[in-house]
């Protein structure tokens, strides 16, 4: 595997690290099943892209991006909240009002950022390659985004969101305004997600429609993998396991791409992906029934 | 201090399931005053919990707090001036936080949630010597999920975080029902020490005809939604289990009017 | 701490090995790299294209060549790691085909001479300023078809038409360009558009449908759902008596009345031709944009008869393939 392929991976993990932390505020603290982020991912890169286009700063464009997946967060919960939907139900519902909320806001299926100015491209230091840039300036701000939640999770707000979700009826019985809880959680969840977005497209060339379509698999792979590999109650190494899963995630996957050493072809890079996946689910079980007996 | 007033809460109104849960009920506690309730099983003493501590919106009737009227009130508002401890151990604790989380949770109700950090090394402290008062040696054990204590000790902490902070009423759901007779005896001697301690206005509801006599200093009974026994005082001290147990059984059996009862 | 071992043993072990494999291209042989954002028959026939030019230059691989292809499944994530991957490899050229996989490895490499394929408009997606030869590391073909000659086509096969339908998926770029073109042409030749979406290839039926009695004939684009489902526009157009001319020959034989397409393999070889300009020294900054050359009028008379159409003496002369 070239330098390319391994720091490509780490590229595209780190920006899916900021879907895995929004998956993981909703799925895991909230307990809130969203499908809302395969439309707030797009939502990021359209309202990024289109902006970008438009002549705007990509920074006031990244951060209107990300202000834009806290709204469309916002409404999904709203919609359980106010409106008694279901939670899947109403992230659904989001998901796909978004489809076309996007096509709108891009005017097109596809606007392009090959020629535009991009946060990366802005910042891009002139003895260093920019493959290599972009991983360090994404790693930055994967980190700063860490340990904002990690700190956001331990005030008396984020253990109020973390309570809402593990037992809403005792929260509320402590005073929890839960209502505001989940809008406030889904708000920041599809914010994380819509700034992973515009990233995603600032560094692929462009948005484009179809850029969202299995986001939440991507999102809760991660969570998955990170929990086997580092299974902690700890918040700080909740947030640091989903990081590390999406990075290997996307590191099977470029493993998955090289392979065509043991033969593989193209059509099996689903299966390999999978495979790999599987492999690392199983890995505690393994390690566990090796060294039975010697406790936790 | 409470003041209950003609409350009224049917189920499924008009289908053929319709349950009036709740048909005039009125109740008053003054502050301070330790109540348990008693009733047979839809006698609509969990019901009345719940319309008091807001999980219940009540259809028709009023309930006041020190002269407020809550009625309207969601849960969460009423938090700062209810306190409760629920009757299945899981539901009353978050499983997932820790000891010492689930108690800053409880430390904050009523308290406007900031952006200040949810465990402060002040409040540790704090709830460390709240802890050692149980002697179960959970003042060590800060860190612990809750999850990994048992029923009997979790309600002891929820009793702990139901204190925690001054509150005007404090409701017991049949705190003691889901543990067995020596933790139940435990957990009920703790709450005795507790709202003596804290002197708080307490309403118990229990299933136990033997707890209803030993505890507090009033009890009601409720069936069909409404009180109809209420005894205090130098009558109550008077009683004993077959006592109650034969009112109990007279109000079951026939519909009694109201100077019967006070007779009987 | 055994257990933290073992992890970090299969962990290193596993990274040893990515490193290791990918073996590099041996001195005298060249490497071509060719991706498409999906499997589908069109991208497909592009992809064996290039490979038919190559071949016929000499180039085989396995031999003298290099030769490596990765679709990314529909993932645009994958696509990117694919682009990253081929860019690592330094092949002698990248073949993109499709425009979120031409975006994505136009975005990761500023030298590797990259071919697109497939795509429509180059300019709009940003792969090249502008179709004359761009200076930078791309090149390619694309698949614009002069939509002055299918109006004419349009023309030649339904005379009173006044009001042309065409069903489209919206998100597909391709498709949007086309649409934009028509709603400007049209008018021209007194002719307006209606138009019906179909985000999903599930939809292209009930689009169809929505179009009965407000339109003269229904054209549609190469939009890959309209493609994928076409039996189902079939069966609107015969049910109805709709004229159906489509974009691609495939579909004539499926059950349009005509169609003057791009031969996909044709389209391919076309590119591939590019590549062997590149593998052999030119620069792709050198070669501008190419639309495709070969364009070819199938007709089918039996389906003609089913919707209502009698094609002309004419029109069944120019044809290239009569589908019987």
């Amino acid at each position: 595997m070239s330098m390319f392929s391994l720091l490509g991976a780490l590229e595209i993990g780190l920006i899916f690290s900021l879907v895995a932390l929004g998956v993981l505020i909703s799925f895991r603290l909230l307990r809130f099943p969203d499908l809302t982020v395969d439309g707030s991912f797009p939502l990021g890169g359209a309202v990024a892209a289109t902006l970008i286009s438009f002549g705007h700063d990509p920074f006031l464009a990244t951060i209107a991006a990300t202000g834009a997946g806290a709204v469309a967060g916002l409404l999904t919960g709203w919609l359980n909240v106010r409106l008694r939907i279901m939670d899947l139900l109403a992230s659904i519902l989001m998901m796909i009002a978004l489809y076309s909320i996007n096509l709108r806001i891009m005017g097109k299926p596809n606007v392009p950022l090959i020629m535009e100015p991009t946060v990366f491209s802005i910042l891009q230091p002139a003895f260093l390659s920019d493959y290599v840039a972009r991983p360090l300036m994404l790693l930055v701000v994967v980190i700063v985004a860490k340990l904002l939640l990690d700190w956001f999770l331990s005030t008396q707000t984020g253990l109020a969101l973390r309570a809402t979700g593990a037992n809403p009826r005792m929260s509320r019985a402590q005073g929890v305004n839960t209502g505001r809880m989940i809008l406030g959680g889904m708000a920041l969840s599809n914010a994380l997600v819509a700034l992973a977005g515009a990233l995603f497209a600032q560094t692929q060339g462009g948005a484009d429609i179809s850029m969202g379509i299995g986001t939440i698999v991507i999102g809760l792979a991660a969570v998955i993998v990170g929990e086997s590999l580092l299974p902690s109650r700890r918040l700080f190494m909740m947030t640091l396991a989903v990081i590390l899963g999406a990075i290997v995630y996307r590191f099977f996957i470029a493993l998955a791409l090289n392979s065509d050493f043991i033969g593989l072809q193209a059509q099996d890079l689903n299966l390999v992906t999978a495979v790999l996946v599987t492999l690392a689910l199983v890995l505690p079980n393994v390690k566990r029934r090796i060294f039975k007996g010697r406790g936790r | 201090m409470l003041n209950a007033q003609d409350l009224h809460i049917t189920f499924n109104a008009g289908t053929p399931i319709e349950n009036r849960a709740l048909q005039g009920m009125s109740l008053a506690i003054e502050e301070g005053q330790f109540v348990t309730v008693i009733g047979s099983n839809g006698a609509g003493k969990s019901t009345f919990l719940n319309a008091v501590s807001g999980d219940l919106p009540v259809d028709t009737g009023r309930i006041d707090i020190d002269g407020v009227d809550v009625t309207r009130q969601p849960v969460w508002t009423r938090a700062h001036q209810v306190a409760r401890v629920f009757q299945d151990p899981m539901a009353g604790t978050c499983e997932d936080l820790t000891i010492e989380e689930n108690m800053a949770l409880a430390q904050a109700r009523g308290t406007r949630r900031g952006l200040g950090r949810a465990v402060k090394a002040a409040s540790r402290e704090d709830f460390r010597a709240r802890l050692a008062t149980l002697g179960l040696g959970l003042e060590n054990r800060l860190g612990d999920r809750i999850g990994l204590l048992s029923g009997g000790q979790r309600q002891a902490v929820s009793l702990l975080m139901a204190a925690i902070q001054p509150s005007r009423i404090l409701l017991l759901d049949e705190h003691t029902a889901a543990l067995d007779p020596r933790t139940a005896d435990f957990v009920l001697k703790l709450t005795a020490r507790i709202v003596a301690e804290n002197r708080l206005t307490t309403m118990m509801v229990t299933h136990s005809m033997r707890q209803a006599l030993d505890v507090g200093e009033r009890t009601v009974m409720l069936h069909q939604g409404r009180v109809v026994l209420d005894v205090s005082g130098p009558e109550r001290s008077a009683m004993d289990v077959p006592d109650l147990l034969q009112m109990f059984e007279r109000v079951r059996g026939e519909k009694l009017s109201d100077d019967a009862l006070l007779l009987g | 701490m055994f257990n933290r071992l073992s992890v970090r043993a299969i962990v290193g072990a596993t990274a040893m090995a990515a490193l290791l494999s990918g073996a590099p291209a041996l001195a005298q042989e060249k490497s071509v790299a060719v991706t498409a954002i999906v499997e589908h028959p069109a991208l497909d026939a592009i992809r064996d294209g290039v490979q038919d030019a190559l071949k016929a230059a000499g180039y085989n691989a396995g031999k003298n060549l290099r030769w490596q292809y990765q679709s990314a499944q529909g993932n645009p994530g994958t696509a990117g790691q694919i682009a990253r991957k081929f860019v690592g490899d330094r092949p002698d050229a990248i073949v993109a085909i499709a425009t979120p996989s031409a975006q994505a490895v136009v975005a990761a490499t500023k030298d590797v001479p990259v071919v697109y394929s497939g795509v429509t408009d180059p300019v709009a997606a940003q792969l090249v300023k502008g179709w004359e030869a761009s200076g930078t590391n791309v090149t390619g073909v694309s698949d614009r078809l002069a939509l002055d000659k299918q109006i004419e086509l349009i023309k030649k096969i339904v005379p009173q038409a006044k009001r042309v339908g065409i069903v489209y998926n919206p998100g597909e770029a391709n498709s949007v360009v086309v649409v934009k073109q028509l709603q400007e042409l049209l008018p021209k030749a007194g002719m307006t558009l209606v138009e019906a979406a179909a985000p999903r290839s599930v939809d292209v039926g009930s689009a169809a449908r929505s179009l009965i009695d407000k339109v003269d004939v229904i054209y549609t684009s190469t939009d890959n759902n309209v493609v994928s489902a076409y039996e189902s526009l079939v069966k609107v157009g015969n049910d109805a008596k709709v004229p159906l001319i489509a974009s691609d020959t495939d579909s004539v034989k499926r059950g349009a009345i005509a169609a003057l397409g791009v031969d996909y393999r044709a389209l391919g070889v076309q590119t591939g031709k590019i590549v062997v300009r590149i593998l052999k020294g030119e620069k792709p900054g050198a070669i501008p944009s190419e639309s495709s050359s070969k364009v070819e009028l199938f007709v089918n008379p039996g389906a003609a008869q089913k919707q209502g159409i009698t094609l002309s003496e004419a029109v069944l002369k120019s044809a290239a393939q009569i589908i019987k």
